[in-house]
């Protein structure tokens, strides 16, 4: 029994040790090269995530990040220097930075969205979602 | 018999409580109930519109729900007597002791029993969490008056 629980456990336990490559995904209705460049550059220097995606979709830019399991509670300077790091580069767009799980979740479903009118409505809607607290 | 006498006795009878046995148990059977609490929260994040701030209230009054369920049907007093503070400690542990203090006076009519007794454990943990919650919504209100912190 012990035998079998170890076999089951050990594969499990140092999965969590595996893929340590940063996943960054970027989507752009124009397909821009130059802000795909930049939104990497200033994902891949934070060392505190682990993975993140950008959507920009007319003057909305939505940034959802996952902080490392072991910053969680890090959440909200990551958010405060991510949003200054893209104001400053982005200016002419509305930033939003969420460390938050839903709104990653989201994003990523909206990265595979073709209908611009569509993700602009959803990106809206989970902007209004991050500042609920009830 | 004298009461040194009965005392060393008693401690020769007596089996040694296995401490570290059950904290590994209160340890496990407690991160069980939290991981299936994680679940929960990623249920309600993925198939509805919760966020990380506002996922808590829905978790917490599932995971009530389903202890007061396993309370009704008898299982959760086998788990207690097995994990012991592994699971009295999470929130499960809060709606046993309501169900179970229902349970237990239900004989002695729903007013006066149930309804006189629901309470006789949580009530305590509602009473402290609502007191202190107003009265540390207070201190802030002052420190946002004050100016020294924000909302």
């Amino acid at each position: 029994m012990k035998k079998i629980v170890f076999f089951f456990f050990v594969p499990l336990l140092l999965a969590g040790c595996s893929g340590n490559d940063k996943t960054i995904e970027v989507y752009d209705v124009l397909d821009d090269a130059e802000k795909r460049v930049e939104v990497r550059e200033i994902l891949d220097s934070n060392e505190d995530i682990y993975s993140g995606t950008a959507i920009f979709v007319n003057n909305d830019l939505l940034v959802a990040v996952q902080a490392k399991p072991w910053l969680d509670y890090k959440k909200g300077k990551i958010e405060k220097e991510l949003t200054n790091q893209f104001e400053e580069q982005f200016s002419q767009f509305d930033v939003l930075v969420s460390a938050d799980y839903k709104l990653y979740w989201e994003a990523n479903k909206l990265l595979n969205e073709e209908d611009s009118k569509k993700v602009e409505d959803q990106v809206k809607k989970l902007k209004e979602l991050e500042k609920e607290e009830t | 018999m004298q009461q040194e006498q009965y005392k060393n006795l008693e401690q020769q009878v007596t089996p040694p409580t296995p401490y570290l046995k059950n904290a590994l148990k209160a340890f496990f059977v407690g991160g069980i109930i939290c991981t299936i609490g994680h679940a929960i929260t990623y249920f309600y994040i993925i198939f509805f519109d919760f966020t990380e701030n506002t996922v808590g209230n829905p978790t917490v009054s599932t995971m009530i729900f389903l202890s007061m369920l396993l309370t009704g049907f008898g299982l959760y007093t086998k788990l207690g007597q097995f994990a012991g503070a592994g699971s009295a400690v999470p929130v499960t542990g809060f709606g046993n002791a309501v169900i179970s203090a229902a349970i237990e006076h239900r004989t002695e009519g729903i007013v006066l029993g149930v309804g006189g007794n629901i309470f006789k454990l949580a009530g305590s943990v509602i009473l402290f969490g609502v007191a202190s919650a107003f009265f540390i919504s207070l201190i802030k209100l002052i420190l946002v008056t004050i100016g020294v912190v924000q909302w």
